[in-house]
């Protein structure tokens, strides 16, 4: 517990009474150097988590600690930690070495070692040449950049990134999002990196926490909360996903990764298939997530294992891939085949589904309604 | 496909539709209507404002003969008189001292009410806006009167003061420069609100929130972001303020009661006193040119700082 970097221990913000609080009791442990990123549709509390622990908003309760130390009560100005806000807010009096100055001025840094060290982070975010520009000069991943050299000119305890790409169009934000993480890995700055781009969490993350409705649903590397989704929501928030209501059957023995077990399932009365699980979920019903790159799709029977028959419902091309939604029972599939596997499915034909047993994994969280 | 669908044209229509021809000849039109639409409101101002203006200019050169004739002629004896007189050049510095002491006062009284209703998240924040701005809804001259009857010999500061025991004999703030300077910031602060308003555009929480974060104290964050980026507001409400007071006419003449002499009142004396229009006139261009200058001096300087 003492050694993690940030520590947060039922952090909770309630703005009305009354009403649902917008963090409920959050728990969360960084370690040092870790970039974290808080992953959740808007309104889920991600933003507010970020501006407590950066000391905008006081929390309702719960504590917060940094190096082992209690900050709750700390101002802002007292916290040493670098920000950088969606839009910037980069000072528009102020030129971009002026800018950068700017916390090492408030540290009171003699003024020779600020002209070194506002060079060096211009140098780092490669913008060097930029130093006498006004900001309001500079294009948007430039601007972004300066932000990025401001917080951590001062070495900050912690780097807090609020949707830092947002604004960014779409070609710069894949650039910025290689540099961020290179930057990043280079300080070691540990960093809470808000945003809602699940793909952007995906990439930059070393831990992702995603978050609903004020709560972290799931703390853990971007393969665990892809790959083993404890909830519904994370499963379908992070990637494409299709769910099937099952019956979990007989345990098989152990599963390929650890400490988990084969399942025999029971698709509702379609047929007996394999998935993976924890142990000790013989007999109860749960949906089971399979990727839908992981679905294989046929047209034809397939001969070893009969596969789950279904109807093509809708077809869209995409060049490389066909993406195709098959209906079986109730439950609409999405799945893929390669155009180059002979003729192309059409709406109304049948199409078996198959998936290898470690890919459908069946989720802890028990079965819920589930949005259609 | 493009061959077919073109219609065959004469050689006549096909120069009117070349796009350059018809750009410019749309170009004329528009021009035309902008300054068809710009008519009536040229008339107006010629007719008020211009024509007035350059009488006033022809008047200040006439000769000024007692009983209000003017005598037609080309002096510049009603210069002279108010550019060697030591009163005169009194009274010129009563005006900018008047001017410069407002414009200052009213822009730190204005100055927190506008920062707050910039800021104000408040879904009463119109209705604040309203409330501040309200005072215009009354003329000044009832405001002044107002103020006549609050700073009086008897009024409510004086009671008030004397009831505290903290005063023995009545403090004098009306008839004098005091008086007009309180009336006068008082008048002329919803205008400083709205002109500081309007130009605190470049305000924002979030720089604020950056500033916080990169360690500067709350003091700190408002020397050095939201002071600097208040400015052009600041300035704009500065300039408005000071060029009202400076030609304004009533609150000096009813708060003064006739012992405090700016130029405004002066030349009011002149015109409808001793009927001495030419002389009246004079003054006016003085007060115009001088102030005139000052004011395109002020912006420039205000352009440098601003960037």
């Amino acid at each position: 517990m003492t050694d993690s970097k940030l520590s947060i221990v039922d952090l909770t913000k309630k703005y009305a009474a009354g009403m649902a609080p917008a963090v409920d009791r959050l728990n969360m442990e960084v370690e040092e150097g870790h970039l974290v990123a808080l992953l959740g549709p808007s309104g889920c509390g991600k933003t507010t988590t970020l501006r407590m622990v950066a000391g905008l908003m006081d929390p309702t309760a719960g504590s917060i600690k940094v190096d082992g130390r209690e900050i709750t009560q700390e101002p802002v100005n007292k916290r040493g930690m670098g920000m950088v806000f969606q839009s910037y807010a980069l000072f528009p009096h102020m030129n971009v070495e002026q800018n950068v100055a700017f916390g090492l001025q408030m540290r009171q840094v003699p003024k020779a070692e600020q002209k070194a060290r506002v060079a060096e982070a211009l140098d780092m975010v490669q913008l060097g040449h930029l130093g006498k520009r006004a900001t309001k000069a500079l294009s948007g991943g430039q601007q972004q950049r300066i932000a990025l050299a401001r917080a951590l000119v001062v070495e900050p305890t912690l780097l807090l990134l609020d949707e830092p790409l947002s604004n960014l169009d779409a070609k710069l934000r894949d650039t910025m999002r290689t540099e961020i993480r290179s930057i990043q890995q280079r300080t070691r700055a540990t960093t809470l990196f808000v945003t809602h781009d699940q793909d952007e969490a995906l990439d930059m993350a070393d831990r992702i926490a995603v978050m609903n409705g004020g709560l972290i649903e799931q703390f853990g590397s971007p393969i665990d909360v892809y790959e083993r989704p404890r909830t519904h929501f994370v499963a379908n928030f992070i990637g494409q996903a299709n769910f099937l209501n099952i019956t979990v059957g007989e345990d098989l023995g152990p599963a390929p990764s650890l400490g988990e077990r084969n399942y025999k399932i029971d698709v509702a009365g379609l047929g007996q298939f394999g998935a993976v699980g924890a142990p000790g979920l013989t007999g109860s019903s749960r949906p089971v997530l399979i990727r839908p790159h992981r679905l294989r799709a046929s047209l034809q029977p397939e001969s070893a294992q009969g596969g789950l028959k279904g109807t093509v419902e809708q077809v869209s091309y995409t060049g490389d891939t066909v993406s195709i939604a098959v209906r079986v029972g109730d439950e609409l599939l999405k799945s893929q085949l390669h155009t180059t596997s002979g003729s192309l499915p059409r709406t109304g034909d049948a199409a078996y589904l198959s998936w290898n047993p470690e890919h459908a994994y069946i989720l802890p969280e028990a079965a819920q309604a589930v949005a259609a | 496909m493009t061959a077919l669908q073109t219609p065959p044209a004469t050689a006549g229509s096909r120069r009117e539709l070349q796009p350059g021809v018809l750009e410019a000849a749309a170009n004329k039109r528009r021009k035309r209507t902008y300054l068809a639409l710009l008519i009536p409101g040229i008339l107006g101002l010629l007719v008020s404002f211009v024509f007035p203006l350059l009488y006033m200019v022809r008047m200040s050169f006439n000769e000024g003969a007692p009983d209000g004739v003017v005598i037609n002629t080309f002096t510049f004896d009603t210069y002279i008189k108010p550019l060697t007189d030591p009163y005169y050049w009194q009274v010129t510095f009563n005006t900018f001292k008047m001017g410069l002491t407002v414009g200052v006062l009213c822009l730190i009284v204005s100055y927190p009410i506008a920062l707050f209703l910039v800021r104000s998240t408040s879904r009463f924040k119109g209705l604040l806006l309203a409330i501040a701005i309200a005072p215009l809804l009354t003329s000044a001259v009832v405001r002044t009167y107002g103020w006549m009857v609050i700073l009086g010999t008897n009024g409510l500061v004086n009671t008030s003061l004397e009831s505290m025991g903290l005063i023995s004999t009545p403090l004098k703030l009306t008839n004098n420069m005091t008086g007009v300077t309180i009336g006068l910031v008082e008048i002329f602060m919803p205008y400083a609100i709205l002109a500081m308003i309007s130009g605190f555009g470049r305000l924002s929480p979030q720089l604020e929130e950056a500033a916080g974060s990169l360690g500067a104290s709350k003091f700190q964050v408002f020397m050095r972001v939201t002071l600097p980026l208040s400015l052009p507001g600041v300035f704009t409400a500065f300039l408005l303020v000071f060029v009202m007071s400076i030609s304004t006419f009533i609150t000096p003449r009813l708060l003064g009661g006739g012992s405090v002499q700016v130029l405004a009142t002066e030349i009011y004396d002149q015109t409808t006193g001793l009927l001495n229009w030419p002389f009246a006139a004079a003054l006016s261009v003085i007060l115009l040119v001088l102030f005139g200058t000052i004011i395109a001096v002020y912006q420039r300087i205000v352009k440098k700082i601003g960037g």
